[in-house]
């Protein structure tokens, strides 16, 4: 897609994975935040590894047992939380508790039967050897996540609010909240084997805190994450490619070294009244 | 609807809370009709507040039929909570939450817009007005967090008016309020009452009603145990002696 502006075709399909999965993961991070779920970055990382531990055992597609336990685990977040009575949160700790137990078992198992399992490209991911159909299923979930909150703007804006006043009002609270969810959880799920855990959950969070140390409004929030998430993500990506540094982590040291500088210049914390 | 017509239908309901050992409304009948103002006290823990969210459709019915406006609260309440304005107790906000007065006085219109439904010139109208209405006009582009618990509290009521309720429940809307704010919104919510909103009132402070005869409901243990009319100057005296206090 950006070939016309960068000729190689790794670093473009580096550069292009980075744009679309930054501007996805930052405009759902600004939900995350919100209704404070960032634990779900880590607990998706942990289904996907049990994914892939179990799919491994069973000689499956590693990569797409990842996707369907994420998937799985989607599903169960917001049904979860309801039945047993308990915050999101709560029943994300419950699911990642869950998911690292599973895949224990079955990398102890492994390594019993005398069989090995890495789980570092589900850390890491990995940037710079991708298929031109991984970037397309990173633009499609761009595309999803935008429409999302595009479509469902004013229940998003509701339920972030507060869900008790959302349903007083009239707004279909629980089926929106669950489809949220949702959709942040496949997403973190088809993103998490090629981006990697690690860069993942600061894309997910760092954009988000980022643009709320200068956005008094969700509006200009959902603006300013994803255009951050962007710019930072394509910098590192280039600059990791020019001087062969790995490029997830130098991109999230990039994040928060800007959340620092953000954090110095918040008009939020400013006294600018002065006695005359 | 007619002046006069039922809009709250409440028959023998029970309403119980997940996992609780017993429910929380027992039993409870009444009848109120377009433009009443109703009064409702009784200790903590009586069932008030359970008696607003039974009304507005947030609380299973175990038992009996609640009809508001003529739906059935117990199919579907989101109909109903379009059209019954809920101000919920005890609300304030962070300072750092992303939105300004006007949004969230938007808010309360979106059940009416409904799905895929932006904000039209009426929605802003109607925004306009009722922040008008509680003279707050001023605060709308101010983001909430950063309003004292006074203000918050009248953004949360204009919010509720934005949406032209037929039935405005309140949960005690007085608090965080200074003398002057309750004065001025009594005679806001006489003013609607008059005009064929019906409002039911949940509040422990009764020294500045709106002057003129009231409804008064007892709640004690999940029963109304006193349902009658009164002078404002009485409601107090009213709800002591029903609950069984005397100063």
């Amino acid at each position: 897609m950006l070939e016309f502006i960068i000729q190689n075709n790794i670093v473009c399909h580096a550069v292009e994975a980075m744009l679309f999965a930054s501007v996805a993961c930052a405009i759902l991070g600004v939900i995350i935040t919100q209704i404070q779920i960032s634990s779900i970055g880590f607990t998706m990382a942990h289904a996907a590894f049990a994914g892939a531990a179990v799919g491994m055992f069973l000689s499956f597609n590693a990569t797409l047992c990842a996707i369907g336990a994420g998937v799985l685990v989607a599903f169960l977040i917001g049904p979860l939380s309801d039945k047993a009575r308990v915050s999101p949160d709560t029943a994300l700790g419950l699911l990642f508790g869950i998911s690292m137990a599973i895949a224990i078992f079955f990398i102890a198992y492994m390594q019993t039967l005398g069989r090995g399992f890495s789980a570092m490209g589900l850390l890491f991911g990995d940037v710079v050897s991708l298929y031109r159909e991984e970037v397309y299923l990173l633009a499609v979930i761009c595309i999803v996540a935008i429409l999302f909150v595009a479509v469902l703007y004013k229940e998003i804006c509701g339920i972030i609010f507060n869900k008790k006043i959302a349903e007083s009002v009239g707004i279909r609270v629980r089926p929106i909240y669950y489809a949220m969810l949702f959709v942040i959880a496949l997403t973190v799920a088809l993103c998490l084997p090629i981006i990697g855990g690690l860069l993942l959950y600061v894309w997910l969070v760092t954009p988000a805190a980022i643009a709320l140390q200068f956005c008094y409004r969700l509006s200009s929030m959902f603006i300013m994450a994803p255009v951050v998430a962007a710019a930072i993500s394509v910098s590192g990506a280039l600059a990791g490619l020019e001087y062969a540094l790995p490029v997830a982590p130098l991109t999230a040291v990039l994040f928060s070294l800007v959340f620092v500088v953000a954090v110095a210049l918040s008009p939020k914390r400013r006294v600018t009244f002065r006695k005359s | 609807m007619v002046a006069g017509d039922p809009v709250i239908e409440i028959k023998d309901a029970y309403t119980a809370y997940e996992g609780a050992d017993r429910p929380t409304l027992q039993g409870i009948s009444l009848i109120v009709r377009r433009g009443e103002f109703v009064v409702v006290g009784g200790p903590n823990g009586a069932g008030k507040t359970t008696l607003l969210e039974t009304i507005n459709g947030m609380l299973p019915i175990t038992h009996g039929r609640v009809t508001v406006c003529g739906y059935d609260v117990k199919g579907d309440g989101v109909p109903v909570r379009c059209r019954v304005g809920y101000l919920l107790q005890n609300f304030s906000f962070d300072p750092l939450t992303p939105f300004t007065v006007g949004e969230v006085v938007m808010m309360g219109r979106f059940g009416k817009m409904g799905l895929f439904r932006k904000p039209g010139p009426e929605d802003r109208e109607a925004v306009s007005r009722s922040l008008a209405l509680l003279g707050i006009s001023d605060l709308a582009d101010r983001p909430i967090g950063q309003l004292s618990g006074g203000q918050q509290q009248k953004v949360l009521l204009a919010q509720n008016l934005a949406r032209n309720p037929d039935i405005l429940l309140l949960d005690e809307p007085f608090s965080n309020l200074d003398i002057f704010a309750r004065e001025s919104i009594n005679r806001l919510l006489s003013r609607l009452a008059g005009e064929g909103v019906t409002v039911v009132l949940v509040s422990h402070a009764f020294d500045d009603l709106p002057d003129r005869p009231v409804r008064v409901v007892v709640m004690m243990d999940g029963r109304i145990v006193l349902d009658r009319e009164s002078a404002p100057g009485s409601v107090a005296a009213v709800i002591r002696g029903a609950s069984g206090i005397h100063a």
